[in-house]
């Protein structure tokens, strides 16, 4: 049933924006080209940033200090239920996006992107964002100096975040 | 940010495939790094193309407008402040729209502007006012109709239905937002009366400057176990 549902979601989305094109007219498919050039844009914009940190994660994969640390910490993350496999996101997703994005995608080449790890990961990607720079630009933008209680309402937050994707993973993917 | 993340990952990496012995390893690692992030940036363009354009579609067609319009009552309720100065109010309900249908590029400049907005009629222009932490709190917990950088990245690692996980990114992302609102809300809440006591307490203490003041109303919250039950 929520297979059949989430199968349709994005044949719908597309459908009703050429629904829109279909009534409102040739104006909107010039809408369409606008965004997508943003979006061309945004995509090939990212490269830059992408190659340094593709690049830093996979050597800090190579070098073995990922799985020393991960080793580390596994004990306590399995016990509060969070699959080891996990780690690496956690500690990179509040920081940076693109590095977080790295970190996914050699997530999904290791464990396979339909295993237990990869459908964690994928939610914890959708619902959490990165919080320094949120935070960081939010405010140097205002210029505001003292953040008072947002880095604690905000890791509070990503924890929460954290801990129900997980909850919902398991509930959702692993009926035994 | 981005450099010393880098800088402290490469030298981390070097020096522990000297101890590991791993150094060819490392080499390889870098070479297929930057091939990596090229086809990363390839698997992601076209679904970027087409979701931005057909968020654009929806946008022009009067979208962003209604949901807007349809999502200020609750915002009201949680951005007090700027909903009382309407100082930013319109600036915050755009923000959480255009997240909502992943337009990102168009969500960060309307939330810039609504943090600029809500300074003009922020009292201590120094310290971040409360309407202004909720918004930042509410855009580290991401809302979006459609995940579609994940959908893109789990399709080109193969994934049997990459869109499967659609809806628990739509029950997480929902309820991680709603609790942001009522965290960042009860802190404000809880907040109040200790600051409040604190610029008394700074006023009479005014004389050694300002750098008191501010220690005080730091120490105060946690003095005064109001913000206990935030954490």
């Amino acid at each position: 049933m929520t297979e059949f549902f989430s199968s349709l979601i994005i044949p719908v989305i597309v459908s009703a924006a050429g629904l829109v094109m279909l009534l409102g007219g040739s104006r909107f498919f010039d809408s369409f080209l606008r965004g997508a050039k943003v979006g061309l844009e945004t995509a090939l914009g990212l490269l830059p940033t992408l190659v340094a940190l593709v690049c830093a994660v996979s050597m800090l994969n190579a070098s073995g200090a990922v799985s020393f640390v991960c080793a580390k910490i596994a004990p306590a993350a399995a016990a509060l239920g969070i699959p080891e496999g996990l780690l690496p996101l956690l500690l990179t997703r509040p920081i940076s996006g693109s590095a977080s994005t790295a970190v996914f995608s050699a997530l999904l080449e290791e464990y396979g992107a339909d295993s237990f790890e990869a459908l964690c990961a994928s939610v914890i990607m959708g619902s959490t964002d990165t919080l320094v720079y949120v935070v960081t630009v939010y405010f140097s933008a205002a210029g505001v100096k003292r953040t008072r209680h947002t880095f604690p309402v905000a890791v509070a937050v990503m924890i929460f975040g954290i801990f129900l994707s997980c909850l919902v993973c398991r509930l959702f993917f692993l009926r035994v | 940010m981005l450099g010393r993340v880098f800088g402290i990952i490469c030298i981390l990496s070097l020096v522990f495939s000297l101890i590991t012995g791993n150094t060819s390893g490392l080499s390889n690692a870098v070479l297929d790094g930057a091939t990596q992030a090229v086809e990363l940036v390839l698997t992601l363009t076209g679904i970027m193309c087409l979701w931005c354009g057909i968020m654009q579609v929806f946008e022009d067609a009067g979208l962003v407008k209604r949901l807007t319009r349809l999502m200020s009552p609750l915002l009201r309720v949680f951005f007090p402040t700027a909903y009382r100065t309407k100082n930013g109010a319109e600036e915050i309900a755009a923000n959480i729209s255009a997240n909502l249908l992943g337009l990102g590029n168009a969500a960060t400049p309307l939330a810039i502007r609504a943090m600029q907005k809500m300074q003009t009629s922020n009292p201590d222009p120094t310290g971040a006012s409360d309407d202004m932490i909720t918004l930042a709190v509410l855009n580290t917990a991401s809302v979006s109709i459609l995940p579609s950088t994940i959908i893109a990245l789990r399709r080109a690692a193969g994934a049997a239905q990459p869109y499967l996980v659609v809806v628990p990114v739509w029950i997480c992302s929902a309820l991680s937002a709603l609790f942001a609102l009522l965290l960042s809300r009860a802190a404000a809440v809880a907040g109040r009366p200790a600051r409040r006591r604190a610029k008394s307490a700074g006023k009479i203490a005014a004389a050694p400057g300002k750098a008191v003041g501010n220690m005080v109303s730091g120490a105060a919250p946690a003095a005064s176990g109001g913000r206990g039950g935030e954490r």
